[in-house]
């Protein structure tokens, strides 16, 4: 049996390089050190996986159209007990990924793993959030019930505060003036085919540009390894590099990426990434099945009683609406999109050597104010989703 | 402090030995008001000190951890001295406060709030109890548990838990007074609608406060100090008290514009009065102190930095300059009489250029929402700034104008916290608490209203 | 060695040129239908109907009535959707306001309790002619266009001002 299987992988191999991939894919040389940080990109990975297989099975079921979206997720919820979970799973993972994705960027960010030679690194990340926050946006309206309906008619109009072009663009999405099936028909469109299009792509360039930099960006891994301008410090010698340098990338480098000490990606990194994958996906499992994904009453636009509740991951933005003035209205998308521009300049703009958090202030303290005022507009908000 | 108590203590006395012997409900005076306000301002102004300290101090203790700098340590251990000594003052106003005050003077009122918030504040007095018993061990174990640091901090950070809890249930009970709820249903006691956006604003102020407390202290200890290390020591920690007071103290405009949406929308009548009643003299008064408190924050910036010609002096100065301009378009006043109503009765419900007593100008909507966004923003730069000068900067060379402007920042951020206090607890007057009690009597409102907005106006 | 004429179409360049225009060709053949798909709803016409919401003689002074209208989606054969109409009638005069939130088109109920108009969304508020007395909506609440005849009421699905 041993001696079949071995031949079968030696006829594979010679016709599709399988090993030569695998080996390249298994050891690589990882450092030790912050090694459970970096298994938040990998958790993120499996939780959007989760989203692409549960979504895809999703399809079977769902029907994209005002009347009967609803009812055929109605349906799942009273007679599909496994439907259910699906559902569940689907909704969970998207909110824990949106939690991971967010941590993700955190530690990256107070790490300082975006400098160079990892700027590209940084721009597809802060690509994937948005993308993810698009699909978790567009995938709120789907269900078609309160909730659903009156995310749709909120989040379609904040763009129309753009000048000049804002009412158009909210008819373009809305297909029309209010809005009605073609608006669900179109963010269906866009939840399950044009955004994961343009997702998935940009995710494997977002592992290439990884492996082709290696696991090193993050300021743990730069102690003691300085290379000044001037060439005097010398990096101490690692101790277990196996897999070929050159780390740093290019020779030009300021600051050596060399950490002090590495293992193979497999089974040491993959052991801590699946251990809290795992985990995570447990606790998706769990809420899918305890709480499951809700489904409120039917979409009625002439109610005068239900209020409208926000997602949870726009709570700031939701806050925002609040407390800004009718005459800075434009303001609230200002921010947003400001601060995507600004995360996408990042790397650009902070270029010095330094990687320590603590020693890069003029970065460190407005994205640490950024981060809290996130938190704190969550949690002014977050007195209506208990509907207070 | 001691003879401060002397002072206060035989006053008490006094007004305990005014107690009628049955029937409090019907004592409540112009004094009993005085005297609830004015002691209860000192409590704000001690045990605000104290939960931002012990919420303040484990977090210093953390950073010196982690950066490796033994004056955090320093720092952070003298919080915790000063929590050990100021516990029991703070404890005996508190106790004055419930004995008195409350069952004396406004027993009816305490009664009813008892059965109301019974369990937040029985969790009020187990988390005193456990805020006690921490802030002891955690400042007698920093010497024995110097290696064990990883235990200590979280000692530190147990406190820091039962501090929030301490000034989250209090604050329902305070909220509850403004925004009550239907007082049945735990939960929306719990989450009235200001519980947390005055829990948070509370939060981050007394963080702010301690700091700024602590870097006005820190300003005279260093003019006395006689050693080098001293001087440097005090120098950086007063600075430090600085920057974080203001880095908090940005936070609130968002926070406390929320927390007044709030009351707007739940209690109308209270926020009318505070808007545009006859609070909002003292409103506007507020929103100057911030101007001005940012103001002389971004002007030691400024000065610190010149006075070792660091990098960032002269941009610090404009930003000050900054400050004084938005300052002056927040001190606006929107109607030139003492309240709006006067204004609309005496029909000059115009602006002042076509005869009328409005200044559109000092509208709420949208220009001092726009001076707090400039403020905010202002104050980010220049903090960044300052720290982008710091490297440049040498410890302990201070002079003396720096240090007197970090006093006066202590004595603002008092002020701050004794105008902000007076608007909330006059907002609901006539009501104690909000459409269910009025002060006068202590009398219960027989058919609880919520506050209807004025008359529609055209 | 002779120079390649450069007046004269290299077999190069013709190359270069003849892919370029085969995308060109492709490229357009796609886009202007789909970009024609993606705005085509944006250019129909949109259908106003009048319906007839009831008879308005007993609403009371100072005490928005709400009445439900059914009106057809803009699309293609859906049921038809209920819209919300307040019937406001203050020192005689009516108005006929709808429920759309000017800020973000949340559904504005009548506070009995503060005597106004709110929207839970953002916490607008409104006076009980929908005029902005609160809150960040940048405009008055929205007023159907609409018709009295006798004591009926009639109204027509859009607003008199867009929102």
């Amino acid at each position: 049996m041993r001696r079949w299987l071995g031949s079968a992988y030696n006829w594979l191999d010679e016709r599709s390089a399988i090993r030569s991939l695998l080996r390249k894919g298994l050891y690589e040389a990882v450092p030790v050190k912050g090694a459970w940080f970096y298994t938040l990109g990998s958790a993120t990975l499996v939780l959007i996986i989760l989203q692409l297989i549960t979504g895809i099975f999703l399809t079977l079921l769902y029907v994209p159209s005002v009347k009967e979206a609803w009812e055929s997720l109605d349906y799942i919820k009273e007679h599909d007990a496994f439907g259910s979970i699906v559902r569940g799973i689907h909704l969970w993972s998207a909110y824990i990924l949106l939690f991971m994705i967010g941590l993700h960027m955190v530690r990256t960010f107070f790490s300082g793993s975006y400098k160079r030679p990892r700027e590209l690194n940084w721009v597809t990340g802060v690509g994937l959030l948005v993308l993810v926050l698009g699909m978790a946006i567009t995938g709120a309206f789907l269900p078609w019930d309160q909730a659903a309906y009156w995310t749709a008619v909120v989040v379609t109009n904040i763009p129309a505060y753009t000048p000049v072009i804002g009412s158009f663009i909210r008819a373009l999405w809305r297909g029309g003036d209010v809005v009605g099936p073609i608006t669900l028909v179109r963010t269906f469109g866009i939840h399950i085919w044009l955004l994961p299009a343009i997702l998935f792509p940009l995710i494997g360039a977002h592992l290439a540009l990884l492996r082709k930099h290696g696991e090193f960006g993050s300021y743990v891994n730069y102690r003691g390894a300085y290379r000044t301008r001037e060439g005097v410090e010398v990096p101490p010698a690692p101790q277990q590099r196996r897999i070929e340098p050159p780390y740093p990338a290019t020779p030009s480098d300021e600051l050596w990426a060399a950490p002090l000490e590495t293992e193979d990606f497999y089974p040491h990194q993959t052991f801590k990434d699946g251990v809290v994958s795992a985990a995570l996906v447990l606790l998706v499992f769990i809420l899918a099945v305890t709480i499951g994904a809700p489904l409120e009453a039917t979409a009625d636009p002439a109610t005068t009683s239900y209020t409208p509740v926000p997602q949870w991951f726009y709570l700031p933005l939701d806050q925002l609406l609040v407390v800004v003035p009718k005459q800075l209205i434009p303001l609230v998308l200002v921010l947003p999109a400001g601060g995507v521009l600004l995360l996408l300049a990042l790397p650009f703009i902070d270029r010095g050597p330094e990687r320590n958090p603590f020693e890069r202030p003029a970065v460190m303290v407005p994205g640490a104010f950024a981060v809290l005022f996130m938190v704190i507009l969550t949690l002014l908000g977050s007195g209506r989703l208990f509907n207070l | 402090m001691s003879g401060l108590i002397a002072v206060i203590a035989p006053w008490f006395h006094l007004l305990a030995t005014q107690l009628p012997a049955t029937a409090p409900q019907g004592s409540n005076s112009v004094a009993a008001r005085a005297a609830i306000g004015g002691l209860f301002s000192i409590h704000i102004l001690i045990a605000g000190l104290i939960s931002g300290a012990a919420e303040l101090g484990p977090a210093i203790e953390w950073l010196g951890y982690m950066r490796q700098r033994p004056r955090y340590d320093r720092l952070a251990h003298g919080l915790g001295r000063f929590i050990t000594v100021y516990f029991s003052f703070s404890s005996f106003i508190a106790i004055l406060l419930i004995t008195v005050l409350l069952v004396g003077l406004w027993g009816h009122f305490w009664t009813t709030m008892v059965t109301i918030a019974w369990w937040p504040l029985f969790i009020e007095a187990w988390s005193f109890v456990l805020q006690v018993v921490l802030a002891y061990l955690w400042y007698y174990t920093w010497d024995p548990l110097r290696s064990f640091k990883g235990v200590h901090m979280a000692l530190g950070g147990l406190l820091a838990i039962a501090s929030f809890i301490q000034v989250y249930m209090i604050d329902i009970v305070a909220s509850y007074m403004l925004t009550p709820t239907n007082p049945t249903n735990p939960i929306r006691l719990v989450l009235n609608p200001t519980s947390y956006p005055l829990t948070l604003h509370r939060t981050v102020g007394n963080l702010a406060y301690i700091g700024f407390a602590f870097g006005g202290f820190c300003a005279i200890k260093f003019l006395r100090a006689k050693t080098a290390e001293d001087k440097a020591f005090y120098d950086w920690a007063g600075s430090f008290g600085l920057i974080w007071g203001v880095a908090m103290t940005l936070l609130q405009p968002i926070i406390g514009y929320s927390y007044a949406k709030e009351i707007q929308l739940h209690t109308y009548g209270s926020w009318y009065k505070m808007m545009r009643g006859s609070l909002s003299t003292v409103f506007l008064w507020q929103m100057t102190l911030l101007g001005i408190m940012f103001l002389t924050a971004t002007f030691y910036f400024a000065r610190r930095l010149r006075t070792n010609e660091a990098r960032g002096a002269g941009l610090l100065k404009l930003m000050a300059a900054g400050m004084v301009l938005t300052t002056l378009l927040a001190a606006m006043p929107y109607h030139l009489a003492f309240t709006l109503d006067q204004v609309q009765a005496a029909g000059l419900d115009r602006p002042f250029w076509q005869g009328g007593l409005i200044n559109p100008l000092g509208a709420m909507i949208p220009w001092k929402v726009l001076a707090l966004m400039t403020y905010t923003l202002i104050a980010i730069a220049a903090v960044v700034w300052y720290l982008r000068g710091l490297p440049g900067v040498v410890w302990g060379s201070a002079r003396r104008g720096e240090q007197r402007l970090l006093m006066v920042m202590t004595v603002l951020t008092m002020a701050m916290i004794v105008t902000m206090a007076y608007i909330r607890e006059n907002g609901r007057a006539p009501d104690l608490i909000a459409g269910q009690m009025q002060i006068q009597g202590q009398q219960n409102i027989q058919e609880p209203h919520p506050s209807p907005a004025p008359a529609s106006t055209p | 060695m002779a120079l390649p004429d450069p007046r004269r179409l290299s077999r190069r360049q013709f190359g270069i040129l003849g892919t370029q225009l085969s995308g060109a060709i492709v490229g357009l053949a796609l886009g202007i239908p789909i970009i024609g798909f993606l705005l085509s709803p944006l250019f129909r016409r949109q259908q106003y109907v009048e319906r007839m919401v009831g008879d308005i003689s007993g609403v009371p002074d100072r005490e928005p009535t709400k009445f439900e209208v059914a009106f057809p989606q803009n699309a293609w054969d859906v049921p038809e959707v209920k819209q919300a109409v307040y019937v406001v009638r203050v020192n005689g005069q009516t108005k006929v306001l709808s429920n759309v939130c000017s800020h973000m088109q949340c559904p504005v109920r009548w506070e009995k309790t503060l005597g106004q108009f709110l929207c839970p969304c953002h916490g607008g508020l409104y006076d009980i002619s929908g005029h902005n007395v609160g809150g960040p909506p940048p405009k008055p609440l929205p007023e159907f266009v609409h018709r009295i005849d006798g004591t009926t009421l009639y109204i027509e699905n859009r607003f008199t001002e867009d929102i």
